[in-house]
């Protein structure tokens, strides 16, 4: 294993944010929010919107310009692994049904790109929603205008904890976990596995690649689950030194 | 619309002993098109999706890789332009594509395979990935393998179905979408929504490929079919 | 509007919440002698400057610097054989920059799609630069210099073109000097050394304008000037020269940046 140290960063016009870095991957998410009007076909749900981004500045490989494929591939990912896995209960977020709900923009920018991305991602995106904070929103009965009282700020909900696990495959022999981005780019095949605190998967993601026999797949999947004690533990450590202080 | 009654499987017993699987019906047409190299399309029931194959052709220089051939995947939405569910699907069916196919044969040329969706009524990608297998076939690519795709869906209650429609994807618990090679019965691809538990992932894997014996033994009678009326 | 077909896609419109808040008075900034944070008016005193090499394991050079809440991080790759070959570059190599506010770094959410403000200051970044680089020892190569604003709190540029520089500095690009900058806005008849975005943005109408100096610090020459709003000559001679002061103050902290990193490369094993 590589080692992972999440750092809780501090972007004070972000309402969450936090560093993290596995490896030499470093990885930043900001979360903003802004209020919108539920979705029609769901009144009394918010939104998250994840996206994350590979600029050129991460790595010599990413262009400049629109996002590349690989960002958009993440950007979904962590979309579904947001959905699979009920992070933040999207009924939380709405304030008045029908009427108003927050939009979480969780905005994910690799600072430097040394593989295992995914992994990356999601413990800095679930890092800076245990810090994200948001000001109270109350609906005015008589205008029916919104008001916001910034000296009442609320943690959100967080209440599924998942961690995600990569996995270089080299043809069906060799599993690396926590891949650089040498091993990656030699490898066949790539697969993560996101589970939550219950043991139970929220996703098992492998786009594609060499074939993977039922016995390698069990493998990696309980390597997943000691994995996610390990990460998940860091975690609660470093989000407990930060807390103090604040 | 299906073939045979649902097949409700609520454990591991019960998928030794189920011996339907409930998939819906297939159909497939293969050089349909006649501008690209290869093409076909795949019926899943209601969901329907057309490929073609365009190559070996030449590269453009920034995308040449020197030891083999470049793959390009475009999945075309039935209306609007394409976004990045589609971008993730296309990165699925080209990274399964790239693993069957000998691409080292081509070196320095391009393959493009481009899908166009006429109709999604669930399974969308297990239909993708099978219209794909049959363009690749059609365009007589070397392959060291066959591929096919199968989609299960677990409903609120534990039981799995295959190849499930929208309204019982909507529906359901969690849905996985598995690529299986035809050599080994092994797992290619995996997709995943929704949290599930170890335990319903192996059945689900089991059921597909016992699901993608089917869909081989269709492949064969398909492509059978099509070279006795030729010959 | 068009579609942004390549990100995940939220709600048509949303609001910050910051639009709803109740308006207070806004204190005015003008009416203190000091500023907020303490420092003085009219005096060359910068924001306490935090500056590190060598963050961006993939990058030939790097650099993060934090100027009180500004946060900017910079990596620069190359020189590699240039993309574009025109007769321009064949004699000296191409400097590229690329500077990008992250979406969280302003108070309100700021768009994916680069604004034209972020066209505009990587152009400045890059008309600043240029003459400190010793272009002419790359031919048919170009160098890139990519900055990101995580957290955009007044003098993005100014503070743009030393973390730029340092980084260039860190991927052994040769260099006639380091280009420091700095930033001053000009208040009524004050200035104030290196703003915060509140005092960007604040204070009364009238007598306003920002001045943004990169100075070559030890030939002691301006390679990049920008200013806006309305001035007489002799103020504007005045503000260039409190820049040039903050930058000298600005100048020890980024060579023991610099020389840190060079001991960190020589031996590894200390550290």
């Amino acid at each position: 294993y590589n080692f992972t140290y999440p750092f809780s960063s501090s972007i004070s016009t972000a309402n969450g944010s936090a560093l993290v870095k596995i490896g030499n991957t470093t990885v930043i998410c900001g979360i903003k929010g802004e209020l919108t009007c539920p979705p029609s076909d769901a009144p009394n749900k918010g939104y998250i919107v994840p996206n994350v981004d590979l600029p050129p500045l991460c790595s010599s490989r990413f262009r400049p310009g629109p996002p590349s494929e690989q960002a958009q591939v993440a950007s979904q990912f962590i979309a579904d692994v947001i959905d699979s896995s009920n992070v933040i209960q999207k009924e939380d977020l709405c304030i008045e049904k029908g009427k108003l709900s927050w939009v979480l923009y969780c905005d994910i920018i690799c600072l430097d790109y040394d593989g295992n991305l995914l992994d990356t991602c999601v413990v800095a995106l679930l890092a800076a929603l245990k810090n994200a904070r948001l000001p109270e929103v109350t609906i005015n009965k008589e205008t029916d205008l919104a008001e916001v009282n910034t000296d009442k700020l609320h943690h959100l909900n967080v209440s599924k904890h998942p961690v995600s696990s990569s996995f270089s495959i080299f043809d069906n022999t060799i599993v690396i976990v926590d891949p650089t981005v040498e091993e990656e780019t030699l490898s066949t095949a790539m697969m993560t596995v996101v589970t939550d605190e219950d043991d139970r998967l929220c996703m098992l993601h492998k786009p594609g690649g060499s074939a993977l026999s039922g016995e390698k797949l069990q493998d990696c999947i309980s390597r997943a689950v000691t994995r996610h004690r390990e990460v998940s533990k860091l975690i609660e450590k470093v989000m407990d030194s930060f807390e103090p202080d604040k | 619309m299906r073939d045979g009654p649902n097949t409700h499987v609520g454990s591991m017993m019960d998928v030794a002993v189920s011996p339907v699987l409930a998939l819906r019906k297939f159909g497939c047409e293969q050089s349909l098109l006649s501008r690209p190299d290869g093409s076909s399309s795949f019926v899943q029931g209601d969901t329907s999706v057309l490929a073609g194959v365009y190559g070996p052709a030449e590269v453009k220089i920034s995308k040449e890789i020197y030891d083999r051939a470049t793959l390009e995947v475009m999945i075309q939405p039935k209306v609007g332009l394409s976004g990045v569910r589609e971008r993730a699907q296309e990165h699925c069916v080209r990274q399964t594509c790239e693993a069957a196919l000998l691409s080292t044969l081509h070196p320095r040329s391009s393959l493009s395979l481009i899908l166009q969706i006429i109709h999604d009524d669930g399974s969308l990608l297990s239909c993708c990935l099978n219209a794909a297998c049959m363009a690749l076939m059609d365009a007589g690519l070397p392959m060291s393998c066959l591929f096919c795709g199968v989609t299960c869906a677990i409903e609120q209650d534990g039981h799995i179905v295959t190849d499930p429609t929208s309204q019982q994807e909507k529906e359901s618990r969690a849905l996985m979408t598995f690529a299986i090679d035809s050599a080994e019965r092994r797992v290619m691809m995996s997709s995943t929504r929704g949290s599930f538990s170890v335990n319903e992932l192996q059945q689900c894997v089991a059921l597909s490929q016992r699901a993608s014996e089917e869909i081989f033994q269709f492949y064969r009678d398909s492509v059978r079919r099509r070279y006795s009326k030729t010959l | 509007m068009p579609v942004d077909t390549k990100r995940v896609r939220g709600p048509e419109e949303s609001q910050s919440p910051l639009l709803f808040l109740p308006s207070i008075a806004k204190k005015s900034v003008a009416a203190e002698r000091g500023r907020q944070d303490g420092r003085r008016r009219g005096q060359a005193d910068v924001r306490p400057v935090f500056a590190r090499c060598g963050l961006v394991s993939q990058a030939k050079g790097s650099a993060y610097i934090e100027a009180g809440n500004t946060k900017l991080i910079c990596s620069v790759f190359g020189p590699r054989e240039a993309e574009r070959k025109d007769e321009a570059g064949a004699s000296s190599g191409r400097l590229l920059c690329d500077l990008r506010f992250a979406p969280f770094s302003c108070p309100n959410r700021g768009a994916w799609i680069p604004s034209s403000e972020d066209k505009d200051t990587a152009q400045g970044l890059l008309e600043a630069l240029r003459p400190g680089v010793r272009l002419h020892r790359y031919p048919r190569a170009q160098i890139e210099v990519n900055v990101l604003v995580l957290e955009n709190d007044g003098s993005a540029l100014a503070h743009a073109i030393t973390c730029a520089s340092m980084a260039l500095a860190d991927a052994g690009i040769e260099m006639y000097d380091v280009v420091l900058g700095c930033s001053l806005r000009l208040d009524g008849n004050s200035f104030l050394l290196d703003p915060t975005l509140q005092e960007e943005t604040a204070g009364e109408p009238g007598a306003q304008g920002s001045v943004t100096v990169a100075l070559l610090p030890s030939l002691n020459q301006v390679s990049g000037l920008q200013a806006d709003g309305d001035m007489r000559e002799d103020t504007l001679a005045e503000a260039v020269r409190a820049c040039m002061e903050g930058c000298h103050k600005l100048y020890p902290v980024i060579q023991r940046a610099l020389l840190r990193a060079v001991h960190k490369r020589a031996s590894p094993s200390e550290s």
